[in-house]
């Protein structure tokens, strides 16, 4: 089947080409194998077919774009294709997101009254409807404003005067078709930079290829860490961005008592084991965990089991369409127990799409999700909106393609090229970025973002409020590994097992 | 340690598991156990039901009326899908098996472009007792009856009735019972009829369990055709219920104690061993039991 792809592949082209003119039948073979092949992999273009006539240098940048349309992940990757989709189109309107080499962007300390709490943002609709302000607003304090407005003109339309086409294919949610895909974008297609993947596993299956011909890959998910890659960017967070703060708070909260249940693969059980390393130090036991198939949707079993052990809170690190189902049963179940996660609400919106009170007690530190309640977040939004007006949600990881996919127009200009290793040099000076989420700095040295991080916290009737902010926390994991990838390029992802600190403190 | 607690939950769960196994296996009992046709669309007729649910729902319906006008949508469905296509591979088990395929993926992909990537959710109906530590929501027991009433419902239907009576006919001897007079054309019709009605209304019964979305019908596939084929197509609908409560007995302790990947291991080695032993299922098994007795008395 990828063969005939291929082969419709080259006849499609060279049919519209005017300086060959082709046999009637060829024509009609080329056509109708075209049509065959369209389900499978066949990327969509943003703007119709290139065509020969466009001189060398006017020749569109092209980015490949692999996400899961369809199959179990799709709640996710179409949030991310729409992402990618207005970043695209803002670039080639002539915008770009404020920023620069290693420059912050700064905030300004202002006199202003405060309300004595968060505020509460409801789940309904796309809005951002504040339904509790928090309390009185009489007490004066110290506030820090952001930048109200991130998007700016970046004074060319396109990337270095060229149009930024969009080559995205859907995934389909199967590790072998990503393969596929991969391999089609960069030996084929030869995109200048290829933007992918969700799952960690869909991650690691293309990860060869793109190292195979030094592809530049960014990955925009958040993930249980560890990757140090030189072909590789990874603007997602990473455990000890979100597992730490998410694990302190619980156990200052609710007590030391954590019952893990975890999908079964390398992100659920990576990510149980930093828990596991990480919550002796704040006093917490982890008294029990469950890894859970992918492919299990029914959790009476899972539900009594935890019952039976009797914990202080449950850490659910539940990934996929099927393993959502958990929170209704466990709601209807009339388990209590409060929860934490690292990927749940803020990727797959599961507060809007499970009626109340599934996701209650549910707390997840997160860099973004859309209930941000900045200006600037706000502004965001409402872009998004008025491009995708049925969008129900807007999620982490899509947040992420959008600011990557402008972080790279923005390092290709300054790189006056899209030369791939160019490039790549150009984005190791070390970034600074203002997102929707806040200033995000991709570090050199190990090719990931510090993020500002926040703790939100899903109420009884599933609206949101965050509960405590980090202003930027780093991506130190791979920092105590000795990563430098500009003075040491690699080509491997770090397992908390290669890590001596892991054990110090497990009992 | 509550032992009355950890008992009741024990029961509970096993009761849980074998109302989910039956409760996926329902549509597929008459058509793959009666009609022998390999439908692997049957996922797809379960979430088409769950969306028809959905709909209703959150139109006003209230839960059990929802659920009725899925097994009625799905059952009309059924029956248009039988006439235009199912009818022409009737004793071609391996067409059979390739054309609902295609149909599954039409279906499921079909809905996603139609309607989107999820459907607004169907609340789990309120409720639950709790004994000591343990809590047992209302909805999993009320599914077990529904189950049960079901089964019954169906056996009563194929067992007391002419209707049953021309269609298990047709089933064991279509060329006989045409020559006896049964109108063999409308017997398919009705048992495939029948078959995806209830398919629509199992997906509708365990909406509320699960978020509706295209392809929410897979993780029902493998449950359905290994309660279908472990029972065996001697006595397809006494087969289905002994094979889900002989594979809940397996899996619900070995989930319970170790975990619930090692109870779905548990499960499928189950199934393996159990068909290697009796390859007809566990229904011929019993038969041939009964006929021996029988002749040896």
């Amino acid at each position: 089947m990828t063969d005939k792809t291929a082969e419709s592949q080259v006849d499609a082209p060279s049919d519209s080409s005017d300086s060959i003119t082709p046999d009637r039948r060829a024509i009609v073979k080329g056509m109708s194998a075209a049509g065959l092949a369209a389900g499978v992999g066949l990327p969509t273009y943003l703007r119709g077919f290139e065509t020969s006539a466009y001189a060398q240098t006017n020749a569109p940048v092209k980015m490949g774009f692999i996400e899961d349309e369809s199959g179990n992940l799709s709640v996710y990757g179409i949030q991310k294709l729409h992402a990618a989709q207005l970043a695209v189109a803002e670039i080639n309107a002539g915008k770009t997101l404020k920023g620069a080499p290693d420059i912050g962007a700064g905030m300004l300390g202002a006199e202003a009254t405060v309300a004595k709490n968060p505020p509460v943002i409801s789940r309904e609709g796309t809005s951002l409807t504040i339904v509790d302000h928090g309390g009185d607003k009489s007490p004066v304090d110290l506030a820090y404003l952001e930048d109200a407005d991130i998007l700016i003109d970046s004074g060319e339309k396109g990337i270095l005067g060229r149009e930024l086409q969009l080559l995205s294919s859907d995934g389909q949610s199967n590790n072998a078709v990503w393969q596929q895909l991969a391999r089609k974008l960069i030996q084929e297609d030869k995109v200048d930079v290829l933007v992918a993947g969700f799952a960690s596993a869909e991650r690691e299956a293309i990860r060869p290829i793109v190292d195979q011909f030094k592809q530049l890959y960014f990955y925009t998910n958040q993930y249980e860490g560890g990757v140090a890659d030189a072909n590789t960017f990874c603007t997602g967070p990473v455990c000890e961005q979100q597992v730490i703060p998410t694990v302190q708070y619980m156990v200052e909260k609710y007590g030391p008592k954590c019952y893990t249940i975890a999908a079964d693969y390398n992100f659920g059980q990576l990510t149980a084991a930093w828990t596991k390393a990480f919550i002796p130090l704040v006093n917490g036991k982890v008294i029990g965990e469950e890894f859970i198939p992918l492919s299990v949707s029914e959790f009476s079993q899972v539900i009594a089991r935890i019952q039976a052990a009797k914990p202080d809170w449950v850490m659910t690190l539940l990934v996929g369409q099927n393993q959502h189902n958990y929170y209704p049963q466990a709601a209807a179940a009339g388990l209590k127990y409060p929860m934490a996660s690292t990927v749940n609400m803020a990727q797959g919106y599961e507060h809007k799409r499970f009626a109340p009170p599934s996701l209650a007690r549910m707390h997840n530190a997160i860099q973004y999700q859309l209930e941000v309640p900045t200006a600037r977040n706000r502004a965001f939004v409402k872009r998004w909106m008025t491009m995708f007006p049925k969008d129900p949600y807007i999620g982490e990881m899509a947040q992420n393609t959008y600011f990557t996919i402008h972080l790279y127009a923005k390092a290709a200009r300054l790189a006056h090229t899209v030369d791939q290793q160019k490039v790549k040099r150009c984005l190791e000076l070390g970034w600074n970025i203002e997102a929707p989420e806040g200033s995000v700095f991709l570090e050199p040295g190990t090719h990931h973002c510090a993020h500002p991080i926040r703790l939100a916290y899903c109420d009884e009737q599933q609206n949101v409020s965050f509960l405590r902010d980090w202003p930027m926390i780093q991506a130190w994991w791979l920092q105590r590994l000795g990563v430098n990838l500009i003075r040491n390029p690699e080509y491997k992802q770090y397992t908390p097992d290669e890590d001596p600190y892991f054990k110090m403190f497990a009992l | 340690m509550d032992v009355i607690g950890v008992v009741a939950s024990v029961v509970y769960q096993f009761c849980t598991n074998a109302a989910f196994l039956l409760l996926c296996a329902l549509g597929l009992i008459i058509i793959l156990g009666m009609m022998n046709i390999i439908n692997l669309a049957h996922g797809e007729l379960m979430m088409m039901g769950a969306y028809a649910a959905s709909a209703s729902y959150s139109r006003g319906a209230p839960f059990w009326l929802a659920a009725i006008i899925a097994f009625v949508a799905v059952g009309i469905f059924g029956a248009v899908l039988e006439a235009t296509i199912v009818r022409r591979f009737y004793g071609r088990e391996l067409g059979a098996l390739v054309v609902t395929w295609g149909v599954s993926l039409v279906l499921s992909q079909g809905f996603l472009l139609l309607f989107g990537p999820f459907m607004p959710p169907i609340q789990i109906p309120e409720g639950n007792i709790a004994l000591g530590q343990y809590s047992f929501s209302y909805y999993w027991i009320s599914m077990f009856v529904i189950a049960a009433l079901l089964v019954a419902a169906l056996w009563w239907i194929y067992n007391r009735t002419d209707v049953g009576l021309q269609a298990r006919a047709t089933m064991q001897n279509p060329a006989m019972a045409r020559a006896l007079g049964v109108d063999t054309r409308r017997i398919y019709l009705m048992t495939f009829t029948l078959g995806a009605a209830l398919a629509g209304l199992s997906g509708a019964l365990l909406a509320p369990t699960t978020s509706i979305m295209p392809f929410m019908g897979q993780q029902f596939v493998a449950p359905a055709f290994i309660t279908v084929v472990v029972g065996g197509a001697t006595n397809v609908i006494a087969g289905a219920v002994g094979s889900s409560l002989l594979l809940s007995l397996v899996k619900t302790p070995v989930g319970f104690f170790l975990g619930a990947f090692l109870g779905t291991v548990a499960l499928l080695l189950a199934a393996l061993i159990i068909i290697r032993l009796l390859p007809d299922g566990i229904s011929a098994a019993i038969q041939r039991r009964l006929d021996l007795r029988h002749r040896m008395r």
